[in-house]
């Protein structure tokens, strides 16, 4: 067991080390990106180009430039912005860190119960009329596009009801839950439902799956014979064993989430998290800015598959060996 | 199998876009018609309306009209018929849909195939790339590639892709969905090549072409089968986002994500443009999944899905 | 609707007068009652809260080349001299600021001798001593400041500086004397716009101990009525009262109202619109969405500013690559795009007006002409497809295939697709290539980019003709292979660029033949060479909370912010 998950860590630390080799490489692959001429202004000399170069140290070869990066990230913690010049990347990144988990664990605590009630309410009322009426919602809410939903969910409180049965609904946007928990809540509201729609639709689907297969196991089939009620069996025996595949399920999009990929939900709703981090330095090409978010996000996502794997080889030493 | 219907009445619809467009709304949905006039009602009025009211700032494009033969859907901020571009666009989101899910599905076939069955280094080189494609952040590779690709094309070996060719999102889609479909097809190899009738080929001495192709494949397609109708809904949602960052198909052609994108700096004045397209998606992924669904219930009642995105 | 169109680091410049040296010095002319009035203390008070989605980058002065942070500036910041804080044309003129008064100029215009005003401090306590002036001075090159090279290179020392900036001593160039309070600059030859090139925030006076490398989110004290506070370019800055200024002179520096003012970054545009709609904030600094025009003009009239900007929207055409090597097709192109069509995806009419000039309206040197017409008239009618048709027939390059590069945000690639269908419309298989903000500004200055067609703007440094004719047109600010070739058309004329030269240096002595000389070199640029179709002027609209009171204007930096009541 030991020695799977060092194996299973190395390769995750392999994994972050060609993802930072690839951010850099494309970045700057990329025509135009040249940090220098912007950081230099609309009128600069050639002459004064070449100073800003040698000033972020743009005239060095690639893979030095990289590994200047990667120190100030990592050892010296002090990597700054090319943009924001002198704003250091990682307390932005902390800044922005609680903005994402603010909205990811609400998010996760509305889908889990969304998802799990409609799941098991679905399994247990299978071939009645609110079975299929659960899963079309669900399949509705796995076929929505994330920012359009945000958009028109926007559109709805900001304008077209906002004078109306909105008018309780914030301006988009965080507010700490150290100075206003109520506000904090209220603005977070609508990013919350927004997100957790499509996994309370992901949930509710899986779980209902795994419900009805678990209900023709041969445990359950005991659980009858000794005459259990069916809600018994339902609640008591398989829904215990169906978690398992939701935890696992949760521990991958949690991570994912974490890193960054709520970013079109921050966008849309004006969150001031990781995701929009990204999206920002995406926009104006701050390397070292989006070079902290990838790495912050590779590492949730690494760490949760890391995680899952880990957890599937205890629970099943067969995988230990592949 | 009502499902089935409303996917092959949209792809309907979607394929007789230039019938409406030419035949019933007599509009070019590809030109600009910036300072074009329409009879409504028996009245000419402007395509693009200067506001009136207040203070008079600001340029507004005409709403829905209602009229099936004309502005269905209003105009967009080129003056140019909403309804035909939905049309169109929804041909070319479902044609990117369909082209990154079938080269997403082989790339993940191949790969989770030889992982499986090989093992060893190959497996290892398989289940990295996967990680990384994985944990990679897709957006950044989109916008550098975007900019790659928009502004000179690039050669891959014989391919060539044009400046804004379409083939643009239909790579990048298929290829970060790669691992989604490759790693449930390794795992049900290793399962595979534990069974009696795998070994029994292996023992046989036949080549290891013969067993994938004769003995592994035919028992993991199936399961392909069934992942394909979902990941065309998958990559439909995800060409919506990817035009988002303004990576997909280029104006003055249309996918139903770049119509919303049109669409969202017209929300507070004329919300269809937005709506339509959104909706247009929300219908054909949803009857996708429902025909996924089914489809799995027919092959393989026991598939589990990795259900993130 | 302008400035974010901009890459925000490239940033939209501001203006001075091309007056002539002369010109500076005689007295102020045309100068409404604005920030000079008599100060309403009654109104004095509060906090302003201003909304912006992304901070403007450095808060350097000294690097900074954003509107965004040389509107704040003029509250902080002082030069020796700076524009005069009014209303209306008076905004463009150079006034004395820490300097007792204008300089003295001698040495046929090479040498400027300033005195410097006593007792005014620093923000952090320290008085400002001519040490403090000299160390400014060198500070302009060991930051690297973006126009080091173009600007202030001509003062004696300079290109030493330029080539070692870490050593810069501007030795012969800056000298000062304690004792009589003077600082003397060098020149190495007349310029007619160096007062006009310290009086913005590049000149701004610094203390002696300031860093001398780009000093980023760490504010640096300054002499203004007030101080950064704070910055952090995720949330926002805070600018509060400088606690040691005392009025010298309103007209460079006058006391403002709000006792705090904030920037807060991070919200998407949308919803600081809705902000300030419901009094939360005070007012937008990005352009305001399009579809939000109608609703704010309907129920917000009041709170809606609108002004004049002397700046472009222009589509450049590379005069070295086909198809627009050659003159007809460029020619061809100006006849066939309906400047009205740009103008009504800008806003409409009352946003924007089309024109056919280099030159803005209101431009020293600015004639009124339309050299590309439908008819003959001087003022704008309209497109003609028939003449752009054969146009591009006979110039042979009917049916090549055209790249139109612009940005990608709503209202560019808005215009981007129009002029896509009317080239398509004349012949040409026109695509179109969005890119992003950032990397299409310097995306389609680089030849190697080998960029066709693109949509540019131009917002003034000065209201000088030289910084539209001479910066974009001219062969010296054409570098081929370089991000930075602001001369985009790469349009080259030994003949215009003599004529130039000679009208900069006619406004030494004679600005209106001066003037009259660059109409005429604007006029030919259009009928002679056709690098760009000029598409329209635009307005600078600026949205304001209900609260809000006491709007000003300048031409020069914009609205003043400090001026603003919130009480």
């Amino acid at each position: 067991m030991r020695s799977f998950i060092i194996r299973r860590l190395i390769s995750a630390v392999l994994v972050l080390f060609a993802i930072s080799v690839m951010v850099f490489l494309i970045f700057f692959a990329t025509p135009g990106v040249d940090p220098a001429a912007r950081i230099a202004g609309r009128s600069a000399t050639p002459q004064i180009l070449e100073q800003v170069r040698a000033a972020f140290g743009l005239n060095r070869p690639i893979p030095i430039r990289y590994l200047l990066m990667m120190e100030h990230l990592f050892i010296k913690h002090d990597l700054t912005s090319y943009v924001n010049v002198g704003d250091r990347v990682l307390p932005q990144i902390l800044q922005a860190a609680p903005v994402t988990l603010s909205l990811v664990i609400g998010a996760a605590v509305i889908w889990l119960i969304v998802g799990v009630l409609g799941g098991v309410v679905a399994a247990a009322n299978r071939g009645k009329f609110i079975d299929p009426l659960i899963m079309f919602v669900g399949i509705a809410a796995v076929s929505v596009p994330a920012y359009w939903l945000g958009e028109v969910v926007n559109y709805f409180t900001q304008s077209k009801f906002h004078s109306s049965i909105f008018s309780w609904v914030p301006s988009s946007g965080y507010v700490s839950p150290t100075t206003n928990p109520w506000q904090w809540a209220l603005h977070l509201l609508f990013p919350w439902l927004t997100l957790a729609a499509l996994y309370a639709g992901i949930y509710a689907r899986v779980l209902r799956a795994e419900l009805v297969n678990a209900m023709n196991e041969d445990y359950v089939r005991t659980a009858r014979a000794k005459g259990l009620s069916e809600r018994r069996i339902l609640l008591r025996h398989a829904l215990r064993c169906s978690l398992i595949s939701i935890v696992s399920l949760f521990g991958l999009d949690f991570g994912a989430l974490i890193g960054g990929a709520a970013l079109l939900t921050e966008v849309v709703m004006g969150l001031p998290g990781i995701g929009m981090l990204t999206y920002n330095a995406l926009q104006n090409l701050d390397l070292p800015v989006l070079m902290g978010c990838v790495m912050y996000g590779a590492f949730f996502i690494v760490l949760a598959n890391a995680v899952v794997d880990v957890l599937y080889a205890w629970l099943d030493p067969r995988v230990r060996l592949a | 199998m009502g499902a089935l219907v409303v996917v092959a009445f949209m792809v309907t619809a979607c394929l007789l876009a230039p019938v409406y467009a030419h035949q019933i709304a007599h509009e070019d949905p590809f030109s600009s018609n910036l300072l074009g006039r329409i009879r409504l009602n028996g009245r000419m009025v402007s395509v693009l309306q200067a506001n009136t009211q207040g203070a008079g700032y600001g340029v507004t494009p005409i709403g829905p009209t209602w009229h099936f033969t004309n502005y269905f859907l209003g105009a967009d901020n080129q003056g140019r018929d909403v309804f035909a571009r939905f049309l169109y666009g929804g041909r070319a989101s479902l044609l990117i849909g369909s082209v990154s899910a079938v080269i997403c599905c082989a790339v993940a076939t191949v790969m989770g195939l030889a992982g499986g069955y090989f093992g060893g280094a190959i497996d290892w080189v398989v289940s990295r790339l996967f990680d990384i494609v994985w944990a990679f952040p897709i957006y950044l590779l989109a916008i550098s590639l975007s900019v790659i690709l928009l502004t000179s094309g690039v050669n891959i070996g014989p391919l060539h892709i044009g400046p804004g060719s379409m083939m643009v999102p239909i790579l990048i889609i298929g290829a970060i969905f790669v691992p989604y479909v490759g790693r449930p097809l390794r795992g049900i190899v290793l399962s595979l090549k534990e069974r009696e009738f795998i070994q029994a080929a292996i023992g046989s001495g036949a080549s290891d072409w013969h067993i994938l192709s004769r003995e592994v494949f035919p028992n993991v397609a199936p399961s392909i089968i069934v992942f394909f109708p979902l990941m065309v809904a998958f990559d439909m949602l995800t060409e919506s986002s990817l035009s988002f960052l303004g990576i997909g198909v280029q104006p003055p052609n249309a996918s139903w994500g770049t119509i919303i994108q049109d669409g969202l700096g017209l929300l507070y004045t004329r919300p269809w443009v937005a709506i339509a397209p959104g909706l247009g998606i929300v219908i054909t992924a949803g009857a996708l999944n429902v025909f996924g669904d089914g489809l799995r219930d027919a092959f393989d009642p026991k598939a589990k899905l990795r259900g993130s995105i | 609707m302008s400035r974010p169109m901009f890459t925000r680091r490239i940033g939209v410049l501001l203006a001075s007068f091309a007056m002539s040296l002369f010109g500076v010095i005689a007295a102020a002319p045309g100068a409404t009652a604005g920030a000079s009035s008599t100060y309403q203390s009654q109104h004095a008070g509060g906090t302003l809260k201003l909304l912006a989605s992304t901070a403007g980058g450095t808060l350097d002065p000294q690097v900074n080349y954003t509107l965004q942070y040389w509107q704040l500036y003029q509250a902080t910041y002082d030069g020796l001299v700076s524009f005069q804080k009014v209303t209306g044309a008076g905004s463009f003129v150079v006034v004395p600021d820490l300097a007792v008064a204008l300089p003295k100029v001698t040495n046929g215009g090479k040498t400027y001798t300033f005195k410097l005003r006593k007792g005014i401090k620093f923000s952090n306590g320290k008085p400002v001593t001519v040490n403090d002036v000299l160390s400014s001075f060198q500070r302009i090159f060991k930051v690297s400041n973006p126009n080091a090279g173009s600007w202030y290179n001509v003062i004696v020392g300079g290109p030493a500086c330029l080539a070692t900036p870490a050593t810069c001593t501007l030795k012969g160039g800056v000298a000062v004397n304690a004792s009589t309070n003077t600082v003397t600059v060098n020149l190495l030859t007349p310029d007619a716009e160096f007062l006009d090139q310290l009086a913005v925030p590049f000149g701004s006076i610094l203390p002696a101990t300031a860093p001398a490398k780009d000093a980023g989110s760490t504010p640096i004290p300054g002499t203004g009525a007030y101080m950064f506070k704070s910055y952090n370019p995720n949330t926002g800055l805070v600018m509060v009262r400088n606690p040691y200024f005392k009025v010298w002179s309103a007209p460079a520096q006058p006391k403002g109202y709000p006792n705090e003012i904030d920037m807060n970054f991070g919200t998407t545009v949308e919803s600081e619109v809705t902000a300030v709609e419901n009094g939360q904030g005070d007012w937008v600094f990005d352009a305001l969405p399009s579809d939000r025009l109608q609703q704010l003009s309907t129920k917000y009239a009041a709170q809606l500013h609108v002004n004049s900007l002397t700046a472009d929207w222009y589509l450049p055409m590379n005069t070295n690559i086909a198809p627009f090597n050659n003159l007809k097709a460029r020619q061809a192109v100006n006849y066939a795009i309906d400047k009205n069509a740009a103008v009504s995806l800008f806003g409409g009419k009352l946003l924007a007006s089309p024109t056919c000039t280099i030159l803005p309206p209101g431009f020293p040197g600015y004639v009124e002409s339309c050299a590309y017409n439908k008819g003959t008239g001087s003022k704008y009618n309209g497109p003609d497809l028939a003449k752009a048709k054969a146009l591009v027939k006979a110039s042979g390059t009917k049916g090549m295939a055209v790249g139109i590069v612009v940005t990608n945000d709503p209202v560019n690639s808005a215009v981007g697709q129009y002029v896509q269908s009317v080239l398509n419309s004349i012949g040409y298989k026109a695509t179109l290539k969005p890119l992003s903000n950032n990397i299409q500004f310097t995306y389609i200055q680089n030849t190697k980019n080998k960029v066709q067609i693109s949509l540019s703007q131009w917002y003034q440094d000065y209201p000088a003709a030289s910084d539209f004719l001479k910066v974009l047109l001219s062969c010296s600010a054409f570098h081929p292979g370089s991000d930075n070739s602001i001369n985009i058309a790469g349009y080259c004329n030994k003949a215009i660029d003599a004529k130039m030269n000679k009208a900069e240096a006619l406004e030494l002595t004679n600005p209106t033949a001066a003037n009259a000389l660059w109409g005429q070199i604007d006029q030919q640029l259009m009928s002679a060479g056709a690098p760009w179709v000029p598409l329209f002027n635009p307005k600078q609209i600026d949205f304001v909370s209900k609260r809000v009171g006491n709007y000003q204007f300048s031409r020069q930096f914009y609205m003043y912010v400090d001026q603003l009541w919130v009480k």
